[in-house]
């Protein structure tokens, strides 16, 4: 093979690896031998043109049109003029075809379906890249430039994918990127004339051969570089903690599904509370009327966490459906467990702006204006392209699930699929978390008990204190780190208990959302910002996924992990505490009847899932650290034409200061008295002249003290006294100035306060206001900047 | 340090010098600052050239002040043929000694008045170079000290007058001031036309000053303090001169120390031991502008030296209060 034949097919293999990374984004990988094949052909379309030769734009040209004939047969044929060449019918067909294909990557999730659009899209992608790279690369003679093209495609597919193997395509796109650069410094170098591959072994001669041996030990060095800078690269990242994910921090992925294409999968949940726990003020959200006797069980559901990696709580990405009339029932709910239904009619506050739709849980119907689609796992509602709840008014029928302890203690087990899905725990979780789960738990009888047991602890036996100032924490060991300083807020409670119900082997996940809000007067619900909330939630088959309600003061525990206390719980624990809270109730200032005395901290009872990640301004209130910051930033914009007056009002202070007060500015603590006199002098003539310029005199440098202080009688109309101060002020600066040695003149201040008086007096009102509020001698400081800069150049350039 | 001695002498040179102004002022009418200008330059051991038309008192301001001063008085009244040796002297041999004798010229005295000294070849007008200078003459390999105090009072007529040669630029360089006396106001022409109309104003003018106390001024001005500050100044005014786009020939070094030594004088005669900057700034035009040389395009677009040293006065800053002085005040 030669070296520009090697090259080439270096660079179709590179722009193949590079598409690799999109494999995991459509369910059927068999595109991409079609998109491996066409990419040969048109790559050998290439290698013909370069052999004729064919100057290079031609031999783009060429390959270009061999791909659009490819892409023809392969994706337009019926269309193509004698099956081969695109007609004005190909081309109508490719436009249709791409925007099916658009249509399809918005709607369906990842992986999504191989539609002809979406193949469409894939191969032509990858032809197009794989011309870019051989062009730059093969007929532009230039390797390096070409990863352009393949970062793009990478980025693309990074961008999109989060299959938990984003090392894998990495390392073959970059694999494919250091063989294509090879294979040019290997080509670079045959042009010299021929390898001479003697002595690999044999110590170095002089000649040709020994050269040819440093050649290839080149090679050799410069492969292990690149393997190594990979290894590194990929290795660096795993390593550092700071670059981990952390379990309390926001959790999803990474493309704003705001902003995306809308609805290709689930979910960036919005996990990132921190700053709206702290926000001063309870904003409105939600507006409800529920047909409910009890509104104290009526959650409202945004999301449902059900992955848990270690690092983060997050939702796992499944299939948006098209929202059906009647959702299917609910996992896991059996028929003898007593249900009632319950009409919800929600309408969102215009200011919240969140792309999941909030629904009481389990929803049987849903009648909502906008596009929203339906994810049946978490039976969670997304928006589509950009929806949000913005100003949505929306009706849920859902049923009230009312199973009795003795149901859930008498739950069989679950599912092989559902054990399998939700009781993984990363092997990253401290075994601390497994040891306080079973010693909480000793000597319960089931699943339920446990769960019990486990809500228990954390809201009234364990010691927890509520405490939204707890950092989230990060890292895997972020759960050991909350039960040993036993403080956080509902997410540490929800995250723990679900990750330790997990290593009992219960399945959990926890949702977001919001508790029940307040009710009004007129029979609806106020939920706001301060009722953002998030809590686990356990499944028991029979029951279904039930919540549980570990974080103390918060929300209302359920009716079934009270009624029938579990006989022998943890020591310590349970008998007194389960009637108190039971009766909290959900009624008006949440905060204040909620919280104990000690946790009636501003901010204390909120949290989590309002603020809709990136989702607008009003998906949550701002936190105190921005409302301080606008404040503050309010203060400066109101100080800030003030700050003028301000400085003057100080400097004048400091000069008219007077020998008695203080040395002035610059003037050495242990200066003989006629020095400090003689500075003060300086300082008042200073201020002198400066109160004539703030009143429209500005300093003439040409002018001695006396043809100022001249100037400054003529120019601003000064009479009487105010003129012999003048005069003596600057009789005064003489005498420092120039005089052998000084008579010191007592009261310069004064005689400068009656200067200016007489300036003020002689200026007209716009001149007062001006002298008093924009003084123009500020512009000292900036001479003095600009004469410190020009000081600091020159001694610069000096060294 | 002032000591009492020199304020009492700084008070006792105000009343003379306010003598001998008055004196003067009563002979040329309404020309005080002329009047000053010419005291200064005496105080300051220096000479004054003044130059104007022919009628305006030119002379008469020179006779004046030399006859309000109790000291010897020569006039030469410069013309083309005048010789060097009538100004210097000259050896005569002595038949009887049978030795060279040397006649004192005419510049042999305190107060010398060169009536029309661009009217004499640039040769016998530099016969007045060493004696103006150095306060010496040299004939045949003698050297011949001139009394003090010595001042040198010329009259020019300026250059586009008939039958005049200019002054060379060494020579004008020798004289520390040069005043142009200006047509009196009608008041003051008026007023002379009355007083002096039909006796010569000088036969009323007594003396009101010995040459001895003039030697005793001239020294307490020599005490007069001048501030680091104002020396630069006076630098900064000169070095600009040779930097000015309306002048090809700036001021010499001399014409610094003129400036100062002026200043000085001009304090003194203010009653103020140490100079201000607006000594030098009052006596730049006067000092320096007849030393310079317009260039081509300025004499084209009548842009005078006297302009160019105003326009400098502009632009040169006054030691700054704020950054030297500080410094300064530390030194204290």
């Amino acid at each position: 093979m030669t070296g520009r034949a090697r090259l080439t097919a270096s660079a179709a293999v590179a722009a193949l690896a590079a598409s690799c990374s999109m494999l995991p984004l459509v369910d059927k990988t068999t595109w991409i031998l079609q998109a491996a094949f066409l990419l040969a052909l048109q790559s050998t379309a290439g290698v013909l043109a370069r052999r004729v030769p064919l100057p290079g734009p031609v031999t783009v040209a060429v390959q270009a049109l061999t791909g659009l004939l490819l892409l023809t047969v392969a994706f337009a044929g019926e269309q193509a003029v004698a099956g081969l060449l695109p007609g004005p019918e190909a081309f109508h067909e490719f436009g249709q075809l791409v925007q099916e294909g658009a249509e399809d990557v918005g709607r369906y999730a990842i992986p999504a379906p191989a539609t002809a659009g979406i193949r469409l899209l894939l191969v032509g992608g990858v032809l197009v890249v794989g011309l870019a790279v051989d062009a730059v690369a093969v007929t532009y003679r230039s390797a390096a430039p070409a990863g352009l093209p393949l970062l793009a495609l990478y980025s693309v597919a990074a961008g999109l994918g989060q299959d938990g193997r984003g090392w894998l395509w990495f390392l073959a796109a970059a694999s494919g990127y250091l063989l294509l650069l090879l294979a040019e410094g290997r080509e670079r170098l045959g042009q010299w004339g021929r390898v001479l591959s003697g002595g690999r072994t044999a110590p170095p001669a002089p000649g040709p051969t020994a050269a040819g041996g440093g050649r290839l030990a080149r090679v050799r060095t410069g492969r292990r570089i690149g393997a190594l800078a990979l290894g590194i690269a990929l290795a660096v990242p795993a390593a550092l903690p700071s670059m981990q994910g952390g379990l309390f921090e926001p959790a999803g992925r990474g493309a704003d599904p705001g902003s995306g294409p809308g609805g290709t999968t689930s979910v960036k949940p919005l996990v990132a509370l921190q700053d709206s726990l702290n926000q001063p003020e309870n904003r409105e959200l939600l507006r409800l009327r529920s047909s409910a006797e009890n509104t104290r069980d009526l959650y409202l559901r945004i999301v449902a966490l059900d992955r848990f990696d270690g690092a983060a709580w997050r939702t796992t990405e499944r299939p948006l459906t098209e929202l059906p009339a009647v959702l299917p029932a609910p996992a896991g709910l059996a028929a003898g467990v007593r249900t009632s239904r319950v009409e919800t009619t929600l309408t969102a506050a215009g200011g919240y702006a969140q792309n999941y739709l909030p629904l009481p849980y389990p929803a049987e119907e849903i009648r909502a204006d906008g596009r929203w689609r339906y994810e049946p796992e978490g039976r969670v509602l997304e928006g589509e392209r950009g929806q949000t709840t913005k100003g949505v008014r929306y009706q849920v029928s859902s049923l009230q699930v009312e199973p009795t302890a003795a149901q859930l203690a008498g739950a069989p087990a679950p599912p092989e699929e559902i054990l399998r899905a939700y009781t993984q725990v990363p092997s990253s979780l401290p075994e601390v978390v497994a040891q306080t789960a079973r010693k909480v738990t000793a000597g319960s009888a089931n699943a339920y008990q446990q769960a019990v047991m486990l809500q228990d602890w954390f809201s009234v036996g364990g010691g927890f204190q509520y405490d939204t100032q707890v950092a989230s924490g990060t890292g895997a060991d972020a759960v050991a780190r909350f039960l040993k300083a036993k403080r956080g807020f509902c997410i540490h409670f929800s995250f723990s208990m679900a990750a330790m119900a997990r290593t009992l082997g219960i399945p959990a996940r926890v949702a977001v959302g919001f508790m029940p809000g307040t009710p009004m007067a007129d029979g609806s619900v106020s939920v706001g910002s301060k009722d953002a909330h998030a809590w686990p939630e356990l499944y028991f088959e029979g029951i279904g996924w039930t919540r549980f309600e570990p974080t103390p003061s918060r929300g209302t525990t359920p009716d079934y992990t009270v009624a029938e206390p579990s006989p022998g719980a943890e020591p310590g624990g349970g008998p007194e505490r389960l009637p108190d809270r039971t009766v909290v109730p959900p009624a008006a200032p949440r905060d204040t009847d909620a919280c104990p005395p000690a946790q009636k901290k501003l901010g204390e009872c909120r949290s989590p899932a309002a603020p809709a990640a990136g989702s607008g301004p009003a998906s949550g209130g701002p936190s105190a650290g921005t409302v301080a910051g606008v404040a503050v930033a309010a203060l400066a914009a109101l100080g800030l034409p003030l700050l003028p007056m301000l400085w003057r009002r100080r400097v004048r202070a400091r000069r008219l200061g007077g020998p008695g007060t203080a040395p002035a500015a610059g003037a050495p603590a242990d200066a003989p008295a006629d020095a400090v006199a003689a500075e003060h002098t300086l300082a008042a003539w200073r201020e002198l002249t400066d109160s004539a310029w703030d009143y429209g005199i500005p300093p003439d440098d040409s002018r001695s003290p006396r043809g100022a202080a001249a100037r400054i009688v003529s120019a601003g109309a000064l009479q009487g006294a105010a003129a012999e101060s003048a005069g003596r002020v600057a009789a005064a600066v003489e005498q420092v100035l120039y005089a052998p040695r000084p008579v010191p003149a007592p009261g310069l201040a004064e005689d400068v306060e009656c200067v200016r008086a007489g300036l003020h007096a002689a200026a007209g009102r716009g001149a007062r206001l001006r002298a008093v509020l924009l003084p123009r001698s500020t512009a000292r400081l900036l001479r003095g900047f600009s004469r410190l800069r020009s000081l600091a150049r020159r001694r610069s350039a000096a060294a | 340090m002032t000591t009492y001695d020199e304020r009492a002498s700084l008070s006792s040179l105000t009343a003379t010098a306010e003598r001998i102004r008055g004196a003067v002022e009563g002979v040329i009418e309404g020309k005080p600052e002329v009047v000053r200008l010419s005291l200064t330059v005496l105080l300051a051991e220096g000479h004054l050239l003044i130059e104007d038309v022919p009628g305006v008192g030119k002379t008469m301001l020179a006779k004046a002040l030399a006859r309000s001063i109790d000291c010897s008085v020569r006039r030469i009244q410069f013309t083309p043929d005048l010789l060097p040796s009538d100004i210097t002297g000259v050896s005569v041999f002595d038949q009887q000694r049978r030795d060279f004798e040397f006649k004192p010229g005419a510049v042999f005295a305190q107060i010398v008045i060169g009536d029309e000294i661009n009217r004499a070849s640039p040769k016998t007008q530099s016969a007045l170079l060493e004696s103006m200078e150095e306060r010496q003459v040299t004939v045949d390999g003698h050297t011949y000290e001139l009394p003090s105090p010595f001042m040198v009072v010329a009259t020019q007529n300026p250059v586009e007058m008939e039958g005049t040669y200019p002054l060379p630029e060494a020579q004008r360089d020798r004289f520390m001031a040069r005043v142009s006396m200006g047509y009196p106001s009608p008041e003051a022409e008026l007023r002379m036309l009355d007083v002096h109309g039909f006796v010569p104003p000088l036969d009323d003018l007594q003396p009101v000053a010995h040459a001895h106390e003039i030697v005793k001024l001239v020294e307490a001005v020599r005490t007069v303090h001048v501030a680091e500050a104002v020396r630069r100044y006076a630098v900064d005014l000169v070095t600009a001169t040779r930097h000015h786009p309306d002048l090809r020939l700036g001021a010499s070094p001399r014409a610094t120390l003129h400036l100062v030594r002026a200043a000085r004088a001009a304090a003194a005669l203010a009653g103020r031991e140490f100079v201000l900057p607006d000594d030098v700034q009052a006596l730049a035009v006067a000092v320096l502008a007849h030393r310079l040389l317009p260039t081509a395009q300025a004499q084209l677009g009548r842009r005078s030296a006297e302009a160019a040293v105003l326009d400098i006065l502009q632009r040169t800053p006054v030691p700054d209060p704020s950054a030297q002085a500080w410094r300064q005040a530390r030194r204290l």
